[in-house]
């Protein structure tokens, strides 16, 4: 009987230390690197969301492989329905979420109190939100800038446009930067601007556009992805001269890409990668991520496959000439804030 | 004069897609049954209005009946939505408040799914373009106004004196008053109700999937999941607005309309207004302020709206 009940305590302590390792092993295994990705929109909306859905791509592609176990996107979520696709995500086993819109700030401030252990990355905001949420925000008054040049050198009426979402975030910067890109080489010519209050709304957006064409607009601009509805509506004009610079590389490649001259993207693809790394450390959050040319965080792109005649040698000196200015140095457009459109 | 112009043009041209839908929601309203899946109906038209162009010639031009098919495609869609609206709220009795938000999900889910799986990603069509009247197109202020239109605009105007005409002087118009009404009423005097309700249905839903269709094919020439992004509701809110009558309604589509482009245009031209904010919110304070003020709206719409029948009740 005492050799049975040794036998039986050898045994539970063999399978007990098996465990033990396994433990290892479990420990081993929450190093595994689980991306999930939140958006108002959809992957391939051709512009915000899809930006960044291209980017966490690419940065699977150039990570070690399998550095990156797993990703998944939730598209189409509201600001109400955010708390249940992280906490799914969380319960999943994914540790990186990506909220991909400054309209979830609430909801990320209040996943990153009730889940410490994981790493959140909410855009776009300069502020610090939680020690374990890293901001992030393209600072595109630099890709507004450049839009704005070529904007400003292309019109021939002196009369260029701006289909906005919202005054806020990203865009805001974007639109401001465009004033003054077009201001520096065309202080003559008349910027007009509306918003129409929502992300994704085409249609409004392709209302807004005609407003401006029939008011004799020949460039028009627009950021996030409501402005594909504004450049479908530049396109209906398949005779006339006028145009459009996007803010998204994908425009270039759609249809109605020959209207588009040139185009702007922001390059997540080095802010994933920047999170895996701090990830790695131990870092889960508490920094803000800013993008800009001279972090590799904007890419530029000229249509010269369908708009060579546009791209004059003036208009492509001056964009690359402030471009180099760019990467050379941040932070050169700090008075973006200052412009002031009831002054246009 | 040409701020004048131009807002006047643009509210004829984006004010067809609310007038048909707004129009096709009189037609179930007047016949008691309170359809607030519009919106869904007009994004399953939008996705169908695209789809057979884009399936035929991609992003290319397409002959003119390719993108009348896809037009007909959204109509008999909607019809059959409208029908399928029906069987739960007429067959099953359903709460038409509750059915109507499921059919408003269900619609815009499908269109997203179809539209994933067919499509993918946000594309584009060349879709029916503006096309300018000759001669009429001339005459000064009033030529470019109303004569510089895409053809399907002035189909969208001429369903205003022909649903007038349907509802107040056919006989398949009375009896739609009558269901709506006194269903019981209209009952003892042999008409078929359900037949009656279940047709108003299909004819309402074939004008909202029309108006999705237009959505697509004429006015942002290109699909994305929230493409109708209210519009549904707005068109059933103008139902009220309107007081159930045919013109009263079409004034109410091209205020609201009117209301989005003036606050564009104001926008553009007073860039001294600095809070676009209001400006945005501007034709929906106007649509709940004339609603407030329409006191007398509930004695004027149908007595039977959003009652379910059932002849073997005695109530």
């Amino acid at each position: 009987m005492k050799k049975t009940l040794l036998v039986s305590i050898m045994v539970l302590l063999t399978v007990s230390m098996l465990f033990a390792g396994g433990a290892g092993e479990t420990a081993e295994a929450k190093k595994e690197i689980k991306v999930a990705l939140i958006v108002s929109s959809t992957i391939d909306d051709k512009g915000w969301c899809q930006a960044m859905h291209d980017g966490i791509q690419q940065a699977i592609e150039e990570l070690p492989a399998g550095k990156i176990a797993d990703y998944k996107a939730v598209e189409n979520t509201q600001p109400a329905d955010t708390m249940t696709a992280i906490r799914t995500y969380v319960n999943l086993g994914y540790n990186i979420i990506i909220v991909h819109g400054s309209q979830f700030r609430a909801q990320v401030e209040e996943a990153a109190a009730e889940f410490p252990e994981v790493m959140f990355a909410f855009g776009t905001t300069t502020d610090i939100i939680a020690p374990n949420v890293f901001s992030y925000m393209p600072q595109s008054e630099e890709t507004g800038f450049l839009s704005g040049i070529v904007a400003g050198m292309t019109t021939k009426v002196n009369k260029v446009a701006l289909v906005g979402p919202i005054d806020g975030g990203d865009a805001a910067r974007y639109n401001r930067g465009f004033v003054l890109g077009v201001q520096s080489v065309n202080p003559a010519c008349k910027i007009q601007i509306t918003h129409i209050g929502n992300f994704n709304d085409t249609v409004k957006s392709g209302e807004a556009a005609q407003t401006f064409i029939q008011g004799g607009a020949d460039v028009l601009t627009g950021s996030s992805q409501q402005a594909l509805g504004a450049l479908r509506a530049v396109a209906d004009y398949p005779d006339k001269d006028i145009w459009w610079v996007g803010q998204d590389l994908a425009q270039i490649d759609l249809d109605e890409g020959y209207k588009c001259i040139a185009a702007s993207s922001y390059n997540y693809k080095a802010v994933l990668i920047g999170l895996v790394e701090k990830f790695d450390e131990g870092k889960l959050g508490g920094e803000l991520i800013p993008m800009n040319f001279s972090n590799g965080g904007f890419v530029w792109g000229w249509n010269t496959a369908k708009c060579a005649d546009k791209i004059t040698p003036e208009i492509k000196k001056a964009v690359e000439d402030k471009m180099a200015e760019f990467k050379a140095q941040a932070n050169i457009l700090a008075n973006w804030s200052d412009v002031d459109y009831s002054k246009l | 004069m040409d701020f004048i112009v131009n807002t006047l043009t643009l509210t004829v041209r984006f004010s067809a897609a609310l007038l048909m839908a707004s129009m096709g929601e009189m037609f179930n309203q007047k016949a008691g049954i309170f359809n607030l899946g519009c919106e869904g109906i007009m994004s399953m038209g939008a996705f169908l209005g695209m789809l057979i162009p884009f399936s035929i010639g991609g992003a290319s031009a397409v002959p003119w009946y390719v993108n009348i098919l896809g037009l007909l495609a959204a109509t008999v869609c909607g019809a059959l939505l409208g029908l399928l609206f029906g069987i739960i709220v007429i067959t099953f009795r359903a709460p038409q408040g509750i059915a109507g938000i499921g059919m408003q999900m269900f619609g815009v889910g499908l269109a997203g799914t179809f539209f994933r799986s067919y499509i993918g990603g946000t594309q584009s069509i060349t879709g029916i373009n503006a096309t300018a009247i000759p001669g009429l197109s001339r005459i000064p202020i009033i030529g470019e106004v109303f004569f510089t239109h895409n053809p399907v605009v002035y189909f969208a105007y001429l369903m205003v004196p022909v649903a007038w005409y349907v509802i107040y002087k056919t006989p398949w118009g009375l009896k739609v008053r009558a269901v709506g009404t006194h269903p019981r009423a209209a009952d003892s005097l042999g008409i078929n109700v359900t037949k009656v309700r279940y047709q108003s249905l299909a004819v309402g839903g074939a004008m909202a999937g029309f108006a999705g269709a237009f959505l697509t094919l004429c006015q942002a020439k290109m699909f994305n999941a929230g493409i109708i992004n209210g519009r549904g509701f707005i068109a059933v809110a103008l139902v009220y607005f309107g007081k159930w009558h045919p013109v009263k309604i079409f004034l109410g589509a091209v205020l609201f309309t009117f209301a989005q482009v003036f606050q564009t245009q104001i926008q553009i031209f007073v860039p001294q207004f600095q809070y676009y904010e209001f400006l945005t919110m501007l034709p929906y304070i106007l649509v709940i302020v004339v609603l407030a003020f329409n006191r007398e709206s509930n004695k004027l719409g149908p007595a039977a709206l959003g009652k379910s029948f059932n002849r073997e009740m005695r109530v």
